[in-house]
């Protein structure tokens, strides 16, 4: 059959392209393993050896067993998954007034939303940390949270509009004229149809959240309440004590908890599949 | 749960009687002008207040004065920054933007026809993208390690090449630079388009194939158009993040050599951060502003207007 | 079910963790150290020159010190805070924290930011606390680092290193003296299959560092009393146009490969000694033990170092920097306990441990670790030693040095141009602070 002989080289050609971004982006990744399972003595072999002759879990063990890391990776799961799900309170309802109601100047305020979002966040955070120390919320998990949301949320609303420009309005006006309020809409109607966009701006803005490094950097000193993306630069060492071995290992734990909550999220978008095959 | 039957009974329905009556939009945009305005108002307006001051990291502000921002925009090194600026970024962007589709065109593709693998794929970008920037800067810099033992150069001479200058060649280092990039930034893409990829209704898809229409077609005909604001969202917020990235140069390059990768976010940070003057930080970052403003504008003008709903 | 594995491989992981013996005792992990229910208390922010470093014999012998400390002054606890990597937003953000009264009360300080803190008048005197014999024992170079306008001292510096020049005996038989000498060395190495010399050479706060042993050989300055620059006039311009045309030949002239306008980490010369592609670095006094835990011993046997040659064989000079502890404490209970801990801590016994060279000359005395041939030598080569201007406007200058190197380093721009460009930014830098 000649659609299946094109189906089929399509899943070559498929495979080839996968092959080749599989490679893109796990070469890097291997190197970083490599220096990650080496020892002090090899780590300053750089570039020139690939596989350690010596290989070591000892970096991995020295990071597990290191209290701190564990309260780091705790810090860090708390303020992104918290500063995520605030995000979404936040910006669920405004995304959805964007994409159904008609007011002046919508667009514009779409853009001021945006555009609160380029100003460098270099420059903002000096007067952003006298701000939060002036009103007493440096040193706490809630001040950093409420910045991160802050700093999220403008993305996380328009890609929500986006989402829910894709539901047909119909389905809104199915619903009022069987007695739902707008809110019952919202909350009956839009939120579960809107899962895989819902899921995917969590995604985004939980790494987002782990990845922050100047926020932290400036409202946290104490260690206790430090996340990953501060913490990690413990293991950077100075010039005249190399530790890129420890910090490769640190760097490969922390990714692993953000990659849990991706393959978990997954199966909101992949929910929203088996969804869609009902409907069709 | 949704009333599934009401999507399959209205498939589509122009229904353009809207509202009967006004909704009320403020309680909606509450809890969003609510954290904007208490957390991250003041300081936004705190930049403008600066750029209008000489303050540095060290003392006093002293009065309000335009000197700062004709002082600032009137380097002789901006015009170069700034044409830095626009290669990282176009080709950033278009490269995350199209490489992220491709893969998440791909992945749909893999997982309707059950391939092996589409999860390994996603997942590795997807480390690319969580691991600490200084991690990546550390690989990359191995990996585009001049000597004859680097990464790739060592790769080369197995294969008979001859070696590249990845990162001392003024005219190259960039293009190394954007591939650093692309490799942490593309999994936004990919993660953006894919949801939007599994929200474009079946239904299209199978009215295509009743009319026969080829692989191409279909892409070309129904995914694409369905994606068209998807995709303009989605450049809008890459350029921005692309604009405000400097991690992976400075570690990979520090923007040399000489200014050769020194794009604006990165000229910025030395600014405020070595010479500490955050008056001309100030400056920079509404020039940035301005720049991103400038181009989410130029998008917003492709985006689908009056919603065909 | 298969989702779940790599998470319970966590969890199992960190449960295993846990259940490893206890730490040897001296191991500080808590936020703090000493009774927790003591009266006062100290922040220090540190690198990892202390409880937290890397290596664990070294955080166990600062965790015995920092033990010792506090059992000598009941009544206190030192909450310790660590430190980034990057200097320079660290040395912002305590600026910014300072000025709202949130900054440590004690921390450790790069010696080349000190004169910025200085200026901004936000460290404390520690005159008080150090008796005059102790000061007068410091290096000279050091005590006008920790000096300010007012005579007082606002800091303890008490680590310093250098630059060497480091070579394969086996290649390179003799110590090159002279510029020339060294261009000869590098290009009969690269003869024998070696890449040349190498040295930082990009945008990296080593490039400026490490080159300007070059300036200061021939008497070149920087900047004049008032630190204003002045390297781009007159006869310093013509010694600084010198320093840079020497590294430009050696890269022009194939003695140095074009890869060091890429090279910004001392670490990539250990990586080339090890793969055995270089037979001549520029390199710091710490890598001599780094290249003894990399190198084979039959190799380490051939490798050496002597100082950095100058124009002639009596222009030499040598970069120093190092760290010190300096006090952002209002409370002089706390800014004497943070001299204290300085003095009990840092000044000896840390570098006694670290092996890293001390600021004090009697010292070399008092340890045995340091009268190695090695050390010695060191030592000797410290009596050249020029620390960077304690000028405010110096990080802008070393900024505009790394550029220009760049520029120079690829041949992108000609010599004199560049300089010339790179004063004057270091001049609108200096109007500007």
């Amino acid at each position: 059959m000649k659609a299946s002989t094109s189906e089929r080289i399509g899943d070559v050609l498929s495979y080839l392209f996968m092959l080749v971004i599989f490679a893109f982006f796990a070469w890097p990744l291997l190197w970083l393993l490599s220096l990650a399972l080496r020892t002090r003595k090899e780590v300053f072999l750089g570039v020139s050896r690939f596989i350690p002759k010596a290989p070591t879990l000892d970096n991995f063990i020295t990071i597990l067993s290191s209290d701190k890391f564990a309260g780091y990776l705790w810090n860090a799961l708390k303020l992104s998954s918290l500063s995520a799900l605030g995000c979404l309170v936040v910006a669920l309802p405004a995304a959805y007034a964007f994409s159904r109601f008609e007011f002046r100047g919508k667009g514009a305020w779409m853009m001021a939303l945006l555009s609160v979002q380029m100003i460098s966040p270099l420059v903002i955070m000096v007067p952003l940390y006298r701000y939060m120390a002036s009103i007493g919320l440096t040193d706490s998990h809630f001040g950093a949270t409420m910045v991160y949301i802050a700093l999220a949320v403008p993305m996380v609303t328009w890609i929500l509009k986006g989402t829910i420009d894709g539901i047909p309005a119909t389905l809104d006006e199915a619903a009022m004229i069987d007695g739902c309020s707008r809110f019952g809409v919202f909350l009956r109607v839009i939120l579960p149809l809107s899962t895989p966009g819902i899921a995917s701006a969590f995604i985004i803005s939980v790494i987002g959240g782990w990845s922050q490094f100047l926020v932290p950097f400036l409202l946290i000193t104490k260690e206790s309440l430090t996340p990953i993306g501060v913490g990690i630069f413990q293991y950077a060492g100075t010039q005249n004590d190399s530790s890129i071995q420890l910090l490769a290992a640190a760097c490969l734990v922390s990714v692993v908890p953000a990659i849990i909550a991706f393959l978990a999220l997954q199966r909101l978008i992949l929910g929203a599949l088996t969804a869609g095959a009902v409907k069709g | 749960m949704p009333p599934a039957s009401a999507i399959t009974a209205l498939p589509n329905a122009a229904a353009p009687a809207r509202a009967r009556q006004k909704p009320r939009v403020a309680p909606w945009l509450l809890p969003l002008i609510l954290v904007l305005g208490l957390f991250y108002l003041y300081p936004v307006f705190d930049v403008f207040r600066l750029a209008l001051t000489r303050a540095t990291l060290l003392g006093d502000e002293g009065g309000y004065t335009f000197a700062t921002l004709a002082q600032t925009l009137s380097r002789p090194e901006i015009p170069g920054i700034l044409g830095v600026t626009a290669t990282f970024t176009l080709a950033s962007v278009f490269s995350q933007q199209l490489l992220g589709l491709f893969i998440a065109l791909v992945v749909v593709r893999g997982e309707k026809r059950r391939l092996f693998g589409t999860t390994i794929v996603r997942t590795t970008a997807l480390i690319a993208w969580v691991v600490p920037g200084i991690a990546g800067g550390i690989i990359w810099k191995m990996l585009f390690n001049e000597a004859p033992f680097g990464g790739l150069n060592s790769l080369l001479r197995l294969m008979g090449a001859s070696p590249v200058q990845w990162l001392s060649d003024p005219n190259l280092v960039m293009w190394s630079v954007v591939v650093s990039n692309v490799w942490r930034g593309t999994a936004f893409s990919m993660v953006v388009m894919y949801a939007a990829l599994k929200a474009i209704d079946p239904v299209l898809y199978e009215a295509a194939s009743v009319d026969g229409a080829t692989a191409r077609q279909r892409l070309f005909h129904v995914t694409l158009p369905q994606l068209r604001s998807a995709i303009l969202v989605n450049m809008i917020l890459i350029t921005i993040q692309t604009l405000n990235t400097f991690d992976a140069i400075i570690s990979l390059t520090g923007g040399g050599p000489g200014r050769s990768t020194e794009v604006l976010s990165l000229y910025t940070f030395n600014v405020v951060f070595r010479n500490y003057d955050l008056a001309s930080g100030a400056v920079l970052s509404i020039l940035m502003l301005i720049i991103s403003l400038g181009l989410a504008l130029i998008y917003a003008a492709f985006l689908p207007k009056g919603e065909e709903r | 079910m298969t989702r779940t594995t790599p998470f319970r491989a966590l969890i199992c992981a960190l449960a295993v963790s846990t259940a490893l013996p206890a730490m040897a005792q001296n191991t500080i992990t808590g936020d703090s150290v000493g009774p927790a229910d003591a009266k006062q208390t100290l922040t220090f922010r540190m690198t990892t020159d202390g409880p937290r470093n890397n290596e664990p014999a070294l955080a166990e012998g600062y965790g015995k010190l920092f033990n010792e400390f506090v059992a000598r002054h009941p009544g206190w606890k030192i909450e310790l805070q660590m430190m980034s990597g990057d200097i320079g937003q660290e040395q912002a953000r305590m600026l910014e924290q300072s000025k709202s009264g949130n900054a440590p009360d004690c921390a450790a300080v790069d010696s080349f930011v000190l004169p910025l803190f200085k200026k901004a008048g936000v460290l404390s005197s520690f005159s008080p606390y150090f008796k005059k014999e102790e000061i007068d024992q410091l290096f000279p170079f050091i005590r006008d680092g920790v000096t300010g306008t007012d005579g007082k001292i606002y800091a303890w510096w008490w680590s310093t290193d250098l630059r060497v020049l480091y070579r394969n005996k086996a290649i390179i038989p003799d110590a090159p003296q002279t510029w020339d000498e060294t261009k000869k060395a590098a290009l009969a190495s690269v003869d024998q299959g070696m890449e040349g010399i190498l040295f930082n050479g990009s945008r990296y706060e080593g490039t400026t560092f490490d080159w300007l042993a070059n300036f200061w050989g021939q008497g070149g300055k920087l900047v004049d009393d008032a630190g204003k620059p002045i390297f781009g006039e007159g006869e310093d311009r013509a010694k600084f146009v010198k320093a840079v045309n020497y590294y430009r030949d050696l890269v022009e002239s194939g003695a140095a490969p074009k890869r060091v306008a890429t090279i910004g980490n001392y670490d990539d010369f250990n990586a080339a000694a090890a793969a055995g592609t270089t037979a001549l670095f520029v390199g710091g006094n710490w890598q001599m033990s780094q290249l003894k835990t990399t190198l084979e011993p039959e190799d380490l046997a051939n490798w050496t170092f002597s100082p950095l040659p100058g124009p002639t064989k009596d222009q030499r000079s040598t970069g120093t920097g190092g760290w010190t502890v300096a006090s952002f404490a209002k409370d002089p209970a706390k800014v004497e306990m943070c001299a204290n801990l300085a003095r009990e801590i840092y000044m000896g016994p840390a570098n006694e441990l670290q092996q890293q060279l001390p600021t004090r000359a009697d010292l070399y005395d008092k340890y045995p670790v340091f009268s190695t041939p090695e050390n010695k030598a060191f030592a000797e080569a410290l009596k050249v030693g020029q620390a960077r201007p304690g000028a405010p406007v110096y990080p802008e200058i070393s900024n505009q040095i790394q550029i220009m190197m760049g520029k120079v380093l690829t041949g992108s721009q000609p010599t004199d141009a560049a300089v010339d460009e790179a004063f004057k930014a270091s001049l609108d830098a200096f109007k500007r602070l």
